[in-house]
């Protein structure tokens, strides 16, 4: 192909990329054939020397690939986001300074032309997709077929405000609710026991249904602790449980919003 | 207008040498009949592979048997195709292409959706952040250094933001791109030495049977794109030492410094890899021409362009990458402790091959078995270079470097059995063996024409098949462990098997509901899933920053000080806790990191005690729990408070 062909399919291919959607696959292949034209203007820029077909497909490959970190870089040094847009800018950038850099050299001593290249181009593309067909297939198989499961688990979560929790909480006299969420997977569905305990004392135990593959809110009621102390909090549905810490209403304060505090002597 | 001229031929001396290519109506009866063979034959092969992947899932024990049934059932007629003296040129490079797509499928089947080798959760994850910040040299947690050499991410992302595919997609067309440009590299740089087709050939089925060339070189990892960048370097170094003066010696030199400034971008140990083969060529050209048998133009050509690439290096890693040194060489240097301690009366710091290996018998015979073969072939390999003079200066000179590179083997093959240096044992294979399948391939080709009666002729073929078989299955085994070849039930401590969806799930609740970019405290198997997935900044421990203290600290006693105002000033959020740790041995021996101060005695190094100490201590609010894996905000301000 000459080279002002070259350049314009290659911009043409980038100009494709940018502005359309869709296809992502056939956006592939017109991607890895914009890189190996880039490729090729790399090596006639650089050697302009001819060279065996699959030394060029090789050498015409590993350029136009290098060229995307080489334009990463680039734009990273001038400050520019990597973007689908600016990296196809940056590469036409580069077609054009590599371009004009072959087109002056072929001003000057021509355009070598290979003939075996368009076959040895099929003699590498034909086996790739091939070996392509066979790769693809033999992943749609393997994943069709059963596999083992996976093993299951539930899990009990701070929900809301509560999972925002980062210091110990200022419990008023009425007690609060916790909002938290299960979920359970793999697993069949069980009834499991949801306690709460503040410091040792068990203060509500009931059962709960663990619904199987299903993700749920809950609220659960934490009552007051009963001193201005710091109580451990847990919340507990079978073998998982959410811990944090609170603190009951200072004993001349009747009714409170849920705040946090400081410490308090004799605690 | 442009002009244009058709070519008479490349390079005189080499093409005079080439097999002439068959009459296209002559050929293509054979590659038809070749095409018919290999369709089959890798049809085959791909069942055979998918059937080892189930064995491996079921637990059946089967699957070593059928993976390298399928293996061999496709590469062994491939050879045969390649080194057959009627195949034409076009024939074999196909044969070649389509040995290459062929020698990527059991990765590709082994990780279809996404990354699950270690490195591959550091490659991914700096990619998805090209993407969503879009900038280059990000820090990345998960394997420090790696955010310096973006030349891998930036070129999946790239890929993956031009075209629409996801990350891995993008990865696993790069990847297999890579794989194919390695094995037609490798063709290309023999055919700069042995002007043979043939013998060119059987050079890349041999570099085919390096440890790394199945699993590791094909992983998304940055040397898989690394290593072709290297071969292609040398062959354009080649082409710039060979090239007449002038003009097209400078081409081909500026060829080489972009390539080796491209391998640099990309991977720090094959840039230091380029410059030390580099430097072997230079070392033999400067030996042959002070015994008057090289041109000078030759040695000073790969000197200045040594030299040059050196200048690319050292100033990149000193500018872009300075965490570089300090990244590799703990490693380093506990290795050759480790071999010291080896050496001595104690025999500290062994490490015992195969040590609780699933791998059958078989596999490990023929891991040592590969090495006494690589031996013999290179005594053979530097019989012929004495005795046989083949080619112009830069080929023997290609030749004895090469020759050198090879050496290196066997040296490296020692750090094998120090812990710390297993792994860059096994990296630096996939340089040492370039020299060896560079200069073993001429013998092989010899002892096939050397048998002239069609029986002993076969007979040869076949053994020497079996022997490349032997070396396939050895080098592979001693390269990899059968949890990152094979699927198979989840195992704690293994980096690819142990991602249960548990983790991911704990991973996935954090990022909803506490957003990324978290400073956390984890294990490293916890750490690959949080760190990728996730999005958060995990860290697991260093000799500096001791974070597996925290899981280390017996229920009654206090964390270190130093510890906790390190997490507080840094602004550690969370901390994960993996109740795993407490039952099961990690299955690579390793917790948080190679270097960690944790015992390894067959039994779980913590008692369940340590782990939900958490629940108890007022500083740790736990906001997550399924069982195994259990999330806890720090509270600092809350450490020592009485509780009731």
């Amino acid at each position: 192909m000459t080279t002002p062909r070259l350049i314009a399919a290659v911009l043409a291919a980038l100009t494709l990329l940018v502005f359309s959607n869709g296809l992502p696959w056939v956006f592939v292949a017109v991607c890895l054939a914009a890189l190996a034209g880039i490729g090729e203007l790399w090596l006639r820029a650089l050697s302009g020397e001819v060279m065996p077909p699959v030394t060029r497909i090789g050498l015409a490959a590993a350029s136009g690939l290098v060229s995307l970190p080489f334009v990463a870089i680039t734009l990273h040094a001038l400050g520019i986001l990597i973007r689908a847009r600016s990296i196809a800018i940056g590469l036409a950038v580069l077609v054009g300074v590599l371009g004009a850099v072959v087109l002056l050299r072929e001003r000057r001593s021509g355009s070598p032309a290979d003939p075996r290249l368009p076959r040895m181009i099929g003699a590498v593309a034909i086996p790739g997709l091939l070996t392509l067909v066979v790769g693809f297939l033999a992943l749609s198989a393997y994943g069709r077929l059963p596999h083992p499961p996976q093993p299951g688990y539930t899990s009990l979560a701070l929900a809301g405000w509560a999972a925002d929790i980062n210091q110990p909480v200022a419990i008023g006299a009425r007690g609060v609710h916790v909002p938290l969420r299960v979920s359970s997977a793999g697993r069949p569905g069980a009834t499991e026991p949801l306690r709460v305990r503040v410091g040792p004392r068990l203060v509500s135990g009931r059962p709960m249904a663990v619904a199987a593959d299903a993700t749920r809110s809950v609220e659960v009621f934490v009552p007051a602790p009963p001193d201005h102390c710091l109580h451990r909090i847990e919340i507990s549905l079978g073998a998982t449980s959410t811990v944090f810490y609170g603190r009951g209403p200072v004993a001349r304060v009747s009714t409170g919003r849920v705040s946090t505090g400081p410490g308090q002597t004799g605690c | 207008m442009t002009l244009t001229r058709t070519v008479a031929d490349d390079r005189p001396g080499l093409a005079v040498a080439s097999t002439p290519e068959p009459p296209a109506t002559a050929s293509r009866r054979p590659a038809l009949a070749c095409a018919a063979t290999l369709v089959v034959t890798g049809a085959a092969g791909a069942a055979l592979l998918v059937a080892a992947n189930r064995a491996a899932e079921w637990d059946t024990g089967d699957q070593f048997g059928f993976f390298w049934l399928g293996l061999l059932v496709f590469t062994l007629p491939a050879v045969v195709w390649l080194v057959r003296r009627g195949t034409g040129a076009r024939l074999r490079i196909a044969v070649l292409t389509a040995y290459a797509g062929f020698t990527y499928l059991p990765k590709l089947l082994r990780t279809p959706d996404g990354p699950l080798y270690h490195d591959e959760f550091a490659h991914w994850r700096q990619a998805h952040e090209i993407l969503v910040d879009g900038r280059l040299f990000e820090q990345n947690p998960i394997v420090k250094v790696v955010g310096d050499f973006p030349g891998l991410h930036s070129t999946v992302a790239s890929i993956s933001a031009l075209t629409g595919v996801s990350i891995w997609h993008g990865a696993l067309i790069v990847l297999i791109t890579a794989h194919l440009l390695v094995v037609l590299g490798v063709f290309v740089l023999a055919e700069e030495i042995w002007p043979e087709p043939r013998t060119a050939a059987v050079a890349a089925v041999l570099y085919g049977l390096n440890s790394s060339f199945l699993f590791f070189d094909t992983q998304f990892g940055y040397e898989s794109l690394a290593i072709p960048l290297l071969v292609w370097t040398l062959v354009a170094l080649h082409r710039a030492m060979r090239g007449p003066a002038g003009r097209a010696r400078y081409g081909w030199s500026a060829v080489t410094l972009m390539l080796s400034a491209a391998t640099i971008a990309t991977h720090h140990l094959t840039a230091l890899g380029l410059l030390g083969v580099m430097l072997i060529l230079c070392a033999v050209a400067t030996a042959r021409a002070l015994r008057r048998s090289h041109p000078r133009a030759v040695t000073w050509t790969a000197w200045v362009l040594t030299v040059a690439a050196a200048v690319l290096v050292v100033t990149y890693l000193a500018v872009v990458a300075p965490r570089t040194a300090g990244y590799l060489d703990p490693y380093l240097a506990k290795a050759l402790d480790q071999f010291a301690g080896m050496a001595g009366s104690s025999g500290s710091g062994k490490r015992t091959l195969f040590r609780e290996s699933v791998a059958p018998w078989w596999e490990r015979y023929a891991a040592f078995g590969a090495q006494g073969l690589a031996g013999i072939a290179m005594a053979a390999a530097l019989w012929r270079l004495r005795y046989r003079r083949e080619g112009d200066a830069v080929s023997r000179t290609g030749a004895l470097a090469m020759f050198v590179l090879g050496s290196l083997y066997f040296p490296a093959a020692l750090l094998i059995l120090t812990p710390s240096g297993a792994e860059g044992a096994r990296r630096s294979w996939a340089f040492s063996y370039l020299g060896i399948a560079l200069v073993v391939a001429p013998v092989v080709v010899a002892l096939l024409d050397h048998a002239t009666r069609r029986p002993v002729r076969i007979a040869t073929a076949g053994a020497l098949l079996g022997v490349c078989a032997v070396a396939l299955v050895g080098n592979t085994a001693a390269g990899m462990n059968p949890s990152y070849r094979f699927p198979g039930p989840p195992v704690f401590g293994s980096d690819t098997r142990s991602a249960i969806p548990e983790v991911s799930a704990a991973s996935d609740w954090l990022r909803a509901t506490q957003g990324r970019d978290l400073r956390i405290v984890a294990d490293r198997y916890s750490g690959l899933i949080f760190g990728s997935y996730g999005g958060q900044r995990p860290v697991t421990g260093s000799q500096s920053f001791r974070t597996y203290d925290l899981y280390l600290a017996q229920p009654d006693r206090e964390i270190p000080p130093l510890l906790i105002q390190q997490l507080s000033s840094w602004n550690f959020g969370y901390l994960i806790v993996d109740r795993r740790m407490a039952r099961e041995v990690p299955e690579i021996q390793i917790y948080f990191e190679t270097n960690e101060p944790v015992p390894h005695d067959g039994k779980p190094a913590f008692t369940l005690g340590q782990l939900t100490k958490f629940d108890g201590t007022p500083w740790t609010i736990k906001i997550y729990d399924s069982g195994n894996i259990a999330i806890y905000r720090f509270d600092f301000a809350s450490l020592g408070r009485p509780v009731r």
